[in-house]
């Protein structure tokens, strides 16, 4: 916080957070709202569990006045007591049953809900959004509430446990009440603050094993460069000072534990200790009797418990309002790329001549900081059913086209048109089902090669799976995998070669049949002996279809049927490949830094 | 409730291999002996403190207040104070003394494992896998670290006060104790089928959080593919499949401990009924006096909660024994490659010669290299190009005692790499990896890896050395540019710079590369050729080719194939044969020429 913050400034910001604070607590009214009456249950029987609980040592109390002292009927004494046993059990397991199932179920709906919200936001806030911190919502941010959530009807019954036990022991004996009671406030305070102290502690000792854990994690990675050369020392060093640094941490959580746990056990004996004095003094004065003052014991180790929950939950409500405050922040993003109000549809092909798919950027100016165009009077005209290669220097923009057709960001400036709509007039659905795209790295799902081809089409047929893997190139080595289109691959499957990767994302591409189709460049992730194989595919699902080809490497422009080179951001020339090369002077700049750059040394030498 | 353990089936201990973990265990913490003894004297302070309370209660109540004696009720109160006095004081020693050795003693095991894995050789890490060397160091000495902070002393006064308990209650009455364990039966048997139970259910819940967890990252990384694709309501609809099963599976869990609880308050309030309807029989007969039943109703929670405690605790203590177990088999593995105990210092200078060299990875049944006999002159460039795992590499790593053979030599300046001392060896041989792999820490620090000891001049020389200081002084902290995780900060390029500069710190007789097959940025690509240039200028250079420029700067050329030398010789002569070596070049050669 800067120490300038003028008084307004830090007023303002204090307004801002409790108003944070309270956006983040209706979220959580909110949740509970659809599960109010389970709730209400759960608080009930909680509430009768305590008061079957406070009543048994009253009932002790009468047994052992009555039954043992005065000879009574002992035997129905204990029937009473060993029913009353069966009723408390009973409805102290349903309390925690409800408490945690509730707590559990809404904790599932909160990440139902923040998962489909993610999915849907716009690119732009996932390019600035880290994967972790997103994690750290839905995972530990969701703990921490359903941590609170559980302690609510708990919390219930342990308040009119509270209540009820200290109204006994007031009615029983004011003096020996006060006498008994007195330490008790302590043990709450104690409560609350030592989970106030030990959560940062606990904090730092994950995030020093998290040091640890990269140290070891480099090692093992690196272990070539460390045998290399002889660093076996260097490191063991460095995990030497992280691994006392995790101890170090460590022993202030056990001071603060140290300092803590033992006085709370031990206050609520300080009262016995009283009940005991006092207590005894006064059944030797006849104003006690000794059954009293045997349930006055009981009473106190009663209320032990529910004034520690009670301390913790204080605790823990205030860890549960930050995660809720941190969710809220989420929830409450609004995408900036939304399905039009009212919309259009594309028009469907007439006659089997209209070829469909003419794709039209229209003076386009577009920035990802407005402030910076990467694209400034950009005009393009794709016809149907063409196919066309973009090249340009790294960072000219070329992928960038391909983004804004899919509307992954929208223009600053100009419009986009396929089929001579508008695509901001179209739902965003419509418009990603009738675009194909390849990305240029590969993204495959962990799951089987089916459903990761089919992905645009759960529902797609086998035929029309297979004709998508056949018209890729990939039919084949698919049919060598493990369990062919079954097999599992992705990041925790069976491992495919990039080429073999790229062709499972060009059948994924293709199997919806869109109009467009963009290439980003697949070949560039793949070794270079495997380029061919690409290309081959390439070539074929392009056949016949308007495709956009992004060139990253010289070889893949030969595909298409004329190349639109974009220099300093906008289109600098167009036509053929050959035409460009013995025209413009910049273009032939550009194709020899990316032939540069991939060895054209070699090509020179071979010659 | 307490979920710190989870032990599969597989992972469960055998009664002998718990009996070497746990004398493994002490011998590991005999230098916290101290504390340890400390500790032990804490407990039985504590606990025969906190039992004896209830005794003096009676005390309180039959001498003093029944017998209407003031004096003795006031002796009472006042033991009492002392007692509880002594609880908190002995209690908070405790603390100390058992987080200390528990820490102290995961302090140790964290040295000890990673010196360990550090003194293999390679072979260990190409079995184990990357992920499961970092989970023992991390994830499985941690999940020791619960038993550490409560766990161990939970059970030590767990398993004292139960001692005590049963003593302190025979003492008081033996008819009274017969009746209180009338309920014992039932506490451990559930004990029992709730630890059974609840580690079943806890294991899927652990399983489903893992694959929910999945689900999310990669909905979060994939966004784009579901976006571009419009999947956006399938995948969420898959999402909700798996996190809709998480919550089945902590229900599940949830109902395992319902009933668990529930029998457990039903048995407490079931045994003060007992002690009231039979206890009271007794005092009608005389044989108790009224207050030693008030004690036993008030000791009884003294002999259940630990009961309860133990059985809770047993879960854990089998995880971390379980991760014990696993730890030790690091501890216990040799390394392959270790100096030899008469290990003497290579020369500074010598051919490097291979002799019949065998060699076959573990778990292969066909060798990588089989017979292979060369030699490399001082200041000779030798080139060993071939197909994918022909054994090139393999070769390149032998000559560096990465791996040693299983017959045949490999000597430097005529000592057997075997007989020489590792520091020599590291210092006369050095292997400069394919990508320029650095380090969390500085430029400087990422140098130091090589040389731990070298001077800020030395640094600053070696950078000199491969023509790149320029390149560095661009940043605005130079050398002490922090290069982030795994060297971030830098580009590919820059990256391979600072490797080679590490192998200039160390000025080695011999260089052994692995050249990128993957590019380079355009900038820096020039910058780093210049660099290799001049660090092999002078010395004896083995480089694993996949370009054909760096194969004609070399002296001589080596083809394997099949485990085998194919072809050895220069360029052109290589070319003449038109044998492998002639179709590699055809080959290479071709991949580029699509473009022009």
């Amino acid at each position: 916080m800067p120490l300038s913050e003028t008084d307004s400034e830090v007023s303002a910001r204090i307004e801002f957070e409790q108003s944070q604070r309270s956006e983040g607590w209706k979220l959580l009214r909110g949740l509970l709202r659809d599960q109010r009456r389970n709730l209400v249950v759960g608080g009930i029987i909680g509430i009768t569990w305590a008061s079957f609980k406070v009543a048994i040592p009253q009932i002790t109390k009468f047994a052992i006045n009555d039954g043992i002292e005065k000879n009574g009927p002992l035997l129905r004494w204990a029937v009473i007591i060993a029913c009353l046993g069966v009723v408390t059990g009973v409805l102290s397991g349903l309390r925690r049953y409800v408490a945690f199932r509730e707590s559990r179920w809404a904790e599932t709906l909160l990440r139902e809900r923040l998962f489909g919200h993610v999915l849907g936001l716009n690119i732009g806030y996932h390019d600035k959004a880290q994967t972790g911190q997103l994690m750290s919502r839905a995972s530990s941010d969701l703990m921490q509430i359903q941590a609170f959530i559980v302690m609510i009807p708990i919390t219930l019954s342990n308040v009119i446990q509270i209540f009820a036990v200290a109204t006994i022991l007031f009615i029983t004996d004011p003096v020996l009440a006060i006498v008994a009671m007195l330490p008790l406030p302590f043990v709450n305070i104690s409560a609350r603050r030592f989970s106030n102290r030990i959560h940062p502690i606990s904090v730092a000792v994950q995030a020093e094993q998290a040091q640890l854990a990269n140290v070891v994690e480099e090692t093992v990675s690196g272990v070539r460069v460390v045998k290399g050369f002889g660093a076996e020392q260097v490191q063991f060093k460095k995990l030497e000072k992280e691994a006392n640094d995790i101890f170090g941490e460590a022993m202030k959580a056990a001071k603060i534990r140290s300092n803590f746990l033992p006085a709370i056990d031990v206050l609520p004996a300080l009262g016995a200790v009283g009940v005991l004095g006092v207590g005894g003094h006064r059944v030797l004065s006849g104003q006690l009797s000794i059954g009293d003052l045997v349930a006055f014991n009981v009473y106190l180790t009663l209320l032990v418990w529910p004034l520690r929950n009670i301390g913790m939950i204080v605790a823990l409500g205030q860890r549960a309002a930050a995660a809720l405050v941190r969710i809220h922040e989420v929830l409450s993003t609004i995408s900036d790329i939304k399905d039009p109000e009212v919309h259009q549809t594309f028009a469907t092909a007439t006659s089997s001549t209209t070829q469909l798919g003419a794709v039209k950027f229209d003076h386009v100016q577009f920035g990802y900081d407005p402030t910076q165009p990467v694209l400034t009077n950009f005009n393009l005209e794709i016809l149907a059913g063409e196919s066309i290669a973009i090249v340009g220097a790294t960072g000219s923009g070329k992928s960038t086209v391909a983004r804004l057709l899919l509307r992954f960001y929208d223009t600053n400036n100009g419009h986009v048109f396929i089929d001579g709509v508008d695509i901001r007039k179209i739902k965003l659905s419509e418009l990603r089902q009738q675009i194909g795209v390849v990305f240029e790295d590969t993204v495959l799902f962990n799951d089987t090669v089916t459903n990761n081809i089919s992905f645009a089409e759960p529902d797609a047929a086998q035929e029309d799976l297979e004709r998508a893997a056949k018209l890729a190139g990939a039919h084949d080595f698919i049919l060598q995998l493990p369990n062919g289109y079954d097999t599992i691959i992705g990041e925790r499957g069976f491992s495919l070669s990039g080429g073999q990767r790229q062709r499972i994302a060009i059948a994924r591409a293709i199997i919806s049949d869109p109009r467009v189709l963009i290439l980003d460049d697949a070949t560039s992730a793949v070794d270079p002996s495997k380029e061919g194989e690409i290309r081959d595919a390439m070539r074929t699902v392009m056949s016949g279809r308007t495709t956009i080809v992004i060139a990253h490497r010289p070889g893949t422009i030969a595909l298409a049927q004329r190349v639109v080179f974009i220099d300093d951001s906008t289109v600098a020339a167009i036509g053929k490949h050959e035409e460009l090369v013995s025209t413009n002077v910049r273009y032939r700049e550009v194709l020899a830094n990316m032939e540069q750059s991939k060895t054209a040394k070699n090509i020179q030498a071979v010659k | 409730m307490w979920h710190a353990g989870g032990v599969s089936d597989e992972d469960r201990l055998t009664r002998a291999q718990a009996r070497t973990i746990v004398g493994r265990v002490f011998k590991m913490a005999a230098p916290f002996r101290k504390t340890i003894y400390l500790a032990f004297g804490c407990v039985i302070v504590t606990t025969s403190t906190t039992l004896s309370a209830p005794v003096i209660v009676r005390h309180g109540i039959d001498a003093g207040i029944r017998a209407k004696n003031t004096d003795a009720l006031n002796t009472s109160v006042v033991i009492y104070l002392i007692v509880v006095s002594l609880t908190y004081i002995f209690g908070r020693l405790l603390f100390v003394f058992v987080n200390k050795t528990g820490e102290s003693f995961l302090r140790v095991l964290r040295l000890a494992v990673f010196k360990q894995m550090q003194r293999q050789s390679m072979a260990f890490y190409d079995r184990n896998k990357a992920g499961v060397l970092v989970a023992r160091m991390t994830a499985d000495i941690e999940s020791m670290s619960e038993l550490v902070q409560f766990g161990l002393l939970q059970f030590l006064s767990a398993a004292l006060m139960l001692i005590f308990a049963v003593l302190v209650l025979l003492v008081l009455s033996w008819q009274l104790t017969i009746v209180a364990f009338l309920v014992m039966p039932i506490l451990v048997l559930a004990s029992i089928k709730f630890q059974r139970d609840s580690n079943k259910a806890y294991l899927i819940v652990r399983e489903r959080v893992g694959a929910n967890l999945s689900a999310l990252q990669e909905g979060i990384t994939t966004v784009r593919v579901i976006q571009a694709y419009a999947q956006e309501d399938e995948v969420n609809r898959k999402f909700q499949i798996s996190n809709r099963s998480l919550f089945a599976a902590h229900e599940k869990s949830v109902r395992v401990s319902t009933w668990y609880f529930a029998l457990i308050e039903f048995s407490g309030v079931f045994a003060s009924a007992l002690m009231i309807g039979i206890g009271g029989w007794f005092v009608h007969r005389g044989t108790v006096t009224l207050g030693t039943v008030v004690a036993f109703v008030l000791l009884l929670s003294s002999l259940f909660d630990p009961v309860q405690q133990l059985s809770q605790l047993y879960n854990t203590v089998q995880s971390a024994g379980a991760a014990l177990n696993k730890l030790f088999s690091i501890l216990d593995a040799t390394p392959e490659v270790d100096e030899h105990h008469s290990a003497i210092d290579l020369p500074t200078t010598g051919e490097l010669k291979v002799s019949n060299l065998c060699f076959t990875y573990a778990g292969a049944d066909n060798p990588a290299l089989n017979r292979v006999s060369i030699s490399v002159g001082i200041g000779e460039k030798l080139a060993l190009v071939g197909p994918t795992g022909a054994g090139k590499s393999t070769l390149a790593k032998l000559m560096a005692r990465l791996y040693d053979p299983q017959t045949g030599t490999v000597e430097f300046g005529g000592v057997n790499l075997k007989m020489a001392t590792m520091y020599s060896l590291r210092n006369r041989i050095v292997v400069v990896p394919q990508e320029g792999f650095l380090f969390n820490g500085s430029i400087r620090d990422n140098l130091r890896i090589a040389r731990a000891d070298a001077t800020d001049t030395e640094i600053e020389s070696a950078i000199a050395a491969i023509g790149a200081t320029e390149h560095f002084a661009q940043f605005s902290d130079g050398l002490d540019t922090q290069v982030r995780e795994r060297g971030s900060r830098l580009s590919a390029g820059e990256r391979q710079l600072v490797a080679l500069a590490r192998a200039a710190l160390v000025d080695p007789a011999v260089l052994i590369l692995d050249e990128a097959t993957s590019n380079l940025d355009p900038g820096t690509e020039a910058e780093v050729e210049h660099a290799l240039e001049r660090l092999m200028t002078g010395r004896t250079v083995i480089v694993v080719a996949h370009r054909l420029s760096t194969v004609q700067r070399a002296d001589k050329i080596a083809v394997i194939a099949d485990a085998q030398i194919a072809e050895l010789g220069t360029h052109s002569e290589l070319l003449a044969l038109n044998g492998h070596y002639a179709q590699l070049a055809n080959a290479w050669a071709q991949s580029h020429s699509i473009t022009s």
